[in-house]
């Protein structure tokens, strides 16, 4: 088990630092962050002074190096805009995107979960019908349209809450909705497909030829099988949503980091997108790590399988 | 008559007693209410430091409500609105300036605003411009407790309108260099003091920033709370509108421009912001059919300019004659250039292009991709057909800096620029060969020796003459040809007291609703 462990936890290192370089390298391919820190056209000596300030001077190795040594002392650098520390930035907006990630995700579940079973149970339905259509319209609304469609009715029309920002509960529930939305169709369909599948194998058939009641059958055995990936996929969901919520949190003005992500690429603010990709990298790392060593003790082909 | 004489002495000593009142009682005690500006970008915390101008037009936004300059641009004041100082005087040889502090100034701390908070802020000026401080700077001499004199090694006439431009530069606002050295340049950013109308009471990096009346100011400040927050998306900002969430939008966008004029007691504000010109990078070359003027006179004549302004701009931005914008100094007015089909045909088929002619690409201004696609579509009617050609704009700004180089074979660039202050500011950054912009693109030597004798007069009517001979120059050998001025559509909410929208947006150097200590709210 100890060298399952000690494996994954060098894939994950390996991984990570997959990652970092190449978002490292990615971020610089987008050009020089000096010409928008300055003056469109500012005089040489300006940007030279510039460079060096934040060490853009240096070679790339160099300051690939640097980063990690940032990474590995818990410093993500400095955001050329802010001039704070991008750990600071990032932990300031966390609160507001796990907050906006914990509703999404809630929504997601609650709604793609309950339409999923029902149809799969009433599968061919109209039931099936519905929550088909429900799927495609979730998968194919874009986020952002379906943010100003949520701002138009509920905050212009029917003014019950606030178009923008953070606060109160109010201001969570257009932004989670709109994100929301398009990961509980996801979750309708895996739900849908994985619930088909149980439904239709040898133990479901046995329990519903014991003359089990459908409820028990459903609840009882092919419930609880079927939710194994499903909820696999909202612990992943929930970190992009989190980290990368970006075209939501803009719509809503939302304080979070998919914005803060937006303003580091919309500025070449290279710590800054490099930080939060890192912590983003960081978090789905983590949490596959945390799924494959419980997936190893649940299961122990998998950790005999290298 | 005794008794009438009596009565008339009380009343002019209430009159005394309560003008006196007023004048002694604090700037911000009066003030009331709260105003919400949705800012259509992200808030950058460099933006709060004048030591660190980035030489765009954005950070005045935030400068004019935190801190305060010596002299600054303000209302029709192009440079020279006193601030915190209340006189000052360019020596006739314009080699010193002098300077004489406003009394009982003070900054949010509750220190005052001394000379030496004055002389550091200018010898640790670091932003846009500072190399041309420093260089022609020789000392700064503090006179008195309240009188500071700037002395330069050579004459600097251009010295009061780079100093008081709060959109070019900021050597002369005023940061407190006690705090500023204690808590450091980053330190500042996140929490300045300043000695402007409002002081920072909370700052979210990036999100927003809320600041109140700052009781010391020299001058009555309306509103108690002013908050800016920022609001990217333009239909969000529009909502908040709506819903009185905001009282100061800024930038409509054009699809929704209908819509907020009709909303009740909104009043639509689209002030005149920059110039947008084409240029067409080293058109010297024998190759290049921009090489004759016919062929640069006939691109002016197939704009339609009209057109262009209603599009873009739903007809609030001015179709005007020159590519610099008439509000900054030695601006010369020029008259609107008519669209002529025919005669553009006719200027093509006598430079030997009876048939049109390729350009590689047509670059505007990221990201204002649909005013690209409309020239196009107005060249392509005379012959000229051409490819619009989209980058993200710090790639824009850096093949700027580039040279001819970053532009090859048959080109224009379709610039959008706002710079206030002087004419020469536009020519430097846009024409002369070397300028920080232009680089080696155009290289006009007629025109930049006389800009260079430009720069060595100090005697303002030469000056004036050689600043409208060089522009003259400009526009009728069509090097750059001028589309339009387009609007920068802002909005602002009933709550806000405006006769008209100018009441909110009096300074003409800029976009911004400043000075933000005259705007009133209305009476509950």
């Amino acid at each position: 088990m100890w060298q399952f462990i000690v494996r994954r936890l060098l894939y994950s290192i390996v991984t990570l630092l997959i990652l970092s370089a190449t978002i490292f390298v990615i971020v610089r391919l987008t050009g020089d962050p000096v010409s928008l820190l300055a003056e469109a056209g500012a005089r040489p000596e300006d940007l030279e002074r510039i460079h060096r300030q934040w060490g853009l001077d240096r070679s790339w190795p160099v300051q690939y190096v640097s980063f990690l040594q940032n990474i590995v002392t818990g410093e993500l650098g400095k955001s050329f805009n802010y001039r704070l520390p991008v750990s600071e930035l990032y932990f300031q907006r966390l609160p507001n995107s796990l907050t906006l990630g914990l509703v999404a995700t809630l929504i997601s579940i609650l709604v793609g979960v309950p339409a999923g079973i029902i149809s799969a149970v009433k599968v061919n339905t109209w039931w099936d019908t519905i929550a088909k259509g429900v799927a495609l319209l979730g998968l194919s609304i874009p986020g952002f349209w379906l943010g100003l469609v949520l701002i138009l009715v509920f905050s212009v029309w029917l003014r019950w809450l606030p178009t923008s920002g953070a606060g109160d509960w109010r201001h969570v529930v257009m932004p989670s909705l709109a994100l929301g939305w398009y990961f509980a169709a996801s979750m309708l369909r895996l739900t849908r497909s994985s619930m088909l599948e149980v439904l239709g194998s040898e133990y479901i058939k046995l329990a519903r030829l014991k003359g089990l009641p459908d409820v028990v059958v459903i609840a009882m055995h092919a419930f609880k099988n079927a939710l194994i990936p499903v909820f696999t996929l909202a612990g992943v969901n929930m970190v992009v949503m989190v980290n990368a919520a970006v075209i939501i949190e803009v719509i809503f003005a939302w304080p979070g980091i998919g914005r803060l992500l937006y303003e580091g690429i919309f500025n070449r603010d290279f710590p800054l997108v490099q930080g939060v990709v890192v912590m983003a990298g960081f978090m789905i790392v983590g949490i596959n790590l945390i799924v494959d060593i419980l997936y190893a003790f649940i299961d122990p082909r998998i950790r005999l399988t290298r | 008559m005794r008794r009438s004489r009596c009565v008339a002495a009380a009343l002019m000593l209430i009159v005394l007693a309560s003008t006196a009142a007023s004048l002694s009682s604090p700037a911000g005690a009066a003030a009331r209410g709260k105003l919400v500006l949705a800012w259509h970008a992200g808030l950058a915390s460099r933006w709060l430091d004048p030591q660190e101008h980035d030489g765009t037009a954005t950070p005045d936004n935030f400068f004019t409500a935190i801190h305060d300059g010596l002299i600054k641009n303000q209302g029709t004041a192009l440079f020279d609105h006193p601030a915190l100082a209340e006189k000052f005087t360019i020596a006739p040889d314009a080699k010193s300036a002098t300077f004489t502090l406003r009394k009982g100034i003070k900054f949010h701390n509750g220190e005052p605003v001394t000379p030496q908070d004055v002389k550091f802020s200018y010898e640790n000026y670091r932003g846009a411009k500072a190399d041309v401080f420093k260089k022609k700077t020789e000392r700064v001499e503090i006179v008195d407790d309240r009188t500071i004199r700037f002395h330069f090694k050579e004459p600097f006439l251009d010295f009061a309108i780079l100093f008081g431009t709060a959109n070019v530069a900021a050597p002369g606002w005023v940061v407190p260099e006690k705090y500023y050295k204690q808590v450091g340049a980053d330190g500042f950013k996140q929490k300045p003091v300043g000695a402007g109308p409002y002081r920072l009471v909370r700052h979210e990096p990036g999100v927003k920033l809320e600041m109140e009346a700052f009781d010391g100011y020299y001058r009555p400040v309306n509103v108690k709370q002013l908050v800016m927050t920022s609001v990217p998306e333009g239909a969000t900002r529009v909502a908040m509108l709506e819903r009185g969430e905001a009282d100061i939008i800024y930038s409509v966008p054009g699809e929704l421009v209908s819509r907020v004029q009709k909303l009740p007691g909104v009043t639509l504000a689209p002030v005149l912001s920059g110039s947008w010109f084409l240029e067409f990078p080293g058109f010297q070359d024998p190759k290049s059919p921009f090489r004759d003027k016919r062929v640069r006179e006939a691109v002016s004549l197939a704009i339609d300019r009209r057109a262009m302004n209603q599009a873009e701009s739903a007809g609030f931005g001015k179709v005007s004659g020159n590519w610099i914008n008439n509000d900054v100094q030695y601006a010369l007015e020029w008259p609107e250039i008519e669209r002529n089909v025919e005669r553009a045909k006719q200027l093509l088929r006598e430079a030997g292009y009876p048939n049109g002619f390729d350009v590689d690409w047509v670059t505007p201004l990221p990201a204002w991709y649909s005013r690209g696609e409309r020239l196009i579509g107005q060249l392509r009617e005379v012959g000229i057909r051409a490819r619009m050609q989209t980058m993200e704009r710090g790639v824009f700004f850096q093949r700027l800096q580039g040279g001819i180089k970053e532009w090859p074979g048959v080109q224009i660039i379709f610039h959008g620029i706002r710079i206030a202050g002087s004419w020469s500011f536009w020519y430097e950054a846009h024409v002369k060969c070397g300028g920080f912009n232009s680089r080696d693109r155009l290289c006009i030597k007629e025109l930049d020796a006389k800009f260079e004798q430009y720069e060595r007069s100090i005697n303002p009517a030469e000056r004036k003459k050689l600043a409208e001979e060089i522009q003259r120059a400009i526009l009728e050998n069509h090097y750059l040809v001028p589309v339009f001025r387009h609007a920068f559509v802002n909005a602002i909410g009933p709550r806000v007291a405006a006769q008209k929208w100018q009441d909110v947006f009096p300074t003409i150097t800029t976009g911004y609703a400043y000075p933000w200590e005259d705007i009133k709210l209305k009476e509950q």
